[in-house]
């Protein structure tokens, strides 16, 4: 595997349609922009252009949605040979996917669903990412997901499982603490001590991003501003794991740009008042 | 004994039909209630999805029956047509198809061409773009070679014949349109839909250079194309065609 480009340490922020043009006015001072990439498994077109123009201003994080890195049956070669391309066309500085499944006998349900936390699984994805590396020849990261069942076959904690994946196969993580806040409180766990099992080299970027909380249980919405709770692990995670590439990630109900600019100063706050402490 | 497969299987079953979740409740910590309005969270993302991509594919015929018709079409539509790919820029192929055959829409039957329509919109917005190519290069060919010449079109160039006025209707939806709103629905439009730049172009389509432009699309040499346009459309010009597609570089790149 050849070594990835260097990290974009700083903070970060999804780049979505109606904030195009406007971010390439204004060139607001981020690390890096951050997109899904399946939303440019296109030939050419206004859309290519812009990530074109964003690329050419700004290191691109490609976050990917619809690998199923997790999916039993089959990986989709067809997916992973058009996120190929797209790694080729972009040369991102990051290259992202999930922690999870979507698609089963053919049919794909374009969502992030969970894992059970077996020996079985963690198998199957250490040897699913040692392929998706060996393709992009690139590391890549791997989400932790936020989910509404658990598994009662699970052996281990999905952080556990993450860390051993990492181990196994050299793939970083890419930790998203909102998606273990919405998991601590919807499983009822401590999402602070979840840290412990993971080591800073491993982490190669952190997500933050809002919820929503409907009737007992948080939803992953990427809707709303980050929470207290998720700036206070966020704080633990720069303290523990020293200053990563940090995303504010937001999807539905977008606001204005500015919105997402004052979230990101937010995090690189607290990322610098955590570094200047160390 | 852990079986990641069958869970997957189990689990599926369970997102698709609520009836169905006796396998999958077992393997699920929780009570069978709470499990219950768990998975509803899932299954509302799974037919949000749909229609967050068919609203994409699709924003005039959203608009022309309303979120709410579009959110309950796009449910239908994922329930007999669900998606195969994690690349959802392909999903909704099939949509004209589902909509001739849904009773609901069944008296608004040029539905189906008009999401033929955006369907050929949304590929073209997509589609690579045209490598440059001047028309003064066609004089570089000898005349004798001429009814040889095979256009290569721009990528993304579509002809969508419909017996109903589906660019008027598209026209009219388009973010800015300021003009009158009158649909004379009489009235059988085809459509060229085109790129033009960045932009997505669509305009009506004079039948004879539709029958032409399939034919060359399809294959066929100029003097092939030209010959099967005159047995259908004895008025046709090929010349005036031709400037026309030249000046909208719908053509770029011919080969003998």
């Amino acid at each position: 595997m050849t070594a990835a480009p260097a990290s974009p340490v700083g903070t970060g922020i999804g780049l979505r349609q109606p904030h195009y043009r406007e971010v390439f006015e204004r060139r607001p001072a981020l690390a890096f922009l951050e997109v899904h990439s399946e939303n440019f498994f296109l030939e050419g077109g206004a859309s290519m252009h812009a990530l074109e123009r964003a690329r050419a201003a700004y290191p691109i994080s490609l976050h990917g949605v619809g690998l199923s890195l997790g999916s039993a049956d089959r990986l989709a070669d067809e997916h992973l040979a058009k996120l190929k391309r797209l790694v080729d066309r972009v040369e991102p500085a990051l290259v992202s996917e999930h922690l999870c499944w979507g698609a089963v006998g053919g049919v794909h349900f374009n969502d992030l669903l969970p894992l059970p936390y077996t020996a079985e699984a963690l198998a199957l994805l250490a040897e699913r990412v040692d392929r998706v590396q060996a393709v992009l020849q690139r590391r890549l990261l791997v989400e932790n997901l936020s989910a509404y069942v658990a598994c009662r076959d699970s052996q281990m904690t999905e952080t556990a499982f993450l860390a051993e994946l990492a181990r196994r196969t050299g793939c970083g993580l890419l930790l998203d603490l909102n998606n273990l806040y919405v998991n601590a409180v919807n499983f009822g766990f401590d999402a602070a001590e979840r840290l412990d099992a993971l080591d800073a080299d491993m982490i190669g970027q952190i997500h933050l991003a809002g919820h929503d909380v409907v009737d007992d249980c948080l939803v992953d919405t990427h809707g709303a501003v980050v929470c207290d709770p998720v700036w206070a692990l966020y704080a633990q995670a720069c303290r523990r794991f020293g200053p990563k590439p940090t995303l504010i990630e937001w999807d539905t109900d977008l606001p204005a740009l500015d919105v997402l600019l004052q979230q990101a100063a937010q995090a690189s706050g607290i990322a610098d008042r955590e570094a200047a402490h160390a | 004994m852990p079986d990641l497969l069958g869970f997957q299987r189990d689990f599926a079953a369970a997102l698709r039909d609520r009836a169905r979740t006796d396998a999958l409740a077992p393997r699920l910590a929780g009570a069978p209630d709470a499990v219950d309005r768990r998975m509803a969270i899932y299954r509302a993302n799974m037919v949000a999805a749909a229609d967050k991509a068919l609203s994409a594919a699709y924003p005039v015929i959203r608009q022309v029956v309303g979120e709410a018709f579009f959110h309950g079409l796009a449910r239908e539509y994922q329930r007999g047509t669900p998606s195969t790919s994690g690349d959802l820029t392909t999903f909704g192929a099939g949509f004209d198809a589902f909509m001739a055959a849904f009773e609901h829409v069944q008296d608004m039957p040029w539905l189906p061409d008009l999401a033929r329509l955006e369907w050929a919109a949304h590929r073209a917005y997509g589609a690579a773009d045209a490598p440059d190519w001047e028309p003064a290069a066609l004089a570089a060919i000898p005349p004798e070679r001429q009814d040889a010449i095979r256009f290569q079109w721009s990528p993304g160039l579509a002809v969508v014949r419909s017996d109903f006025p589906i660019v008027r209707v598209w026209t009219i939806h388009q973010p800015g349109f300021d003009g009158a709103f009158e649909v004379d629905w009489a009235r059988a439009e085809t459509a060229l839909v085109a790129r033009d730049g960045f932009a997505v172009t669509v305009t009506a389509c004079p039948p004879a250079d539709a029958t032409f432009t399939e034919s060359s699309l399809a294959g066929a040499t100029l003097g092939e194309a030209a010959t099967a346009t005159l047995e259908r459309h004895p008025e046709f010009d090929l010349g005036a065609l031709l400037a026309r597609a030249f000046a909208a570089r719908l053509v770029c790149g011919a080969t003998t």
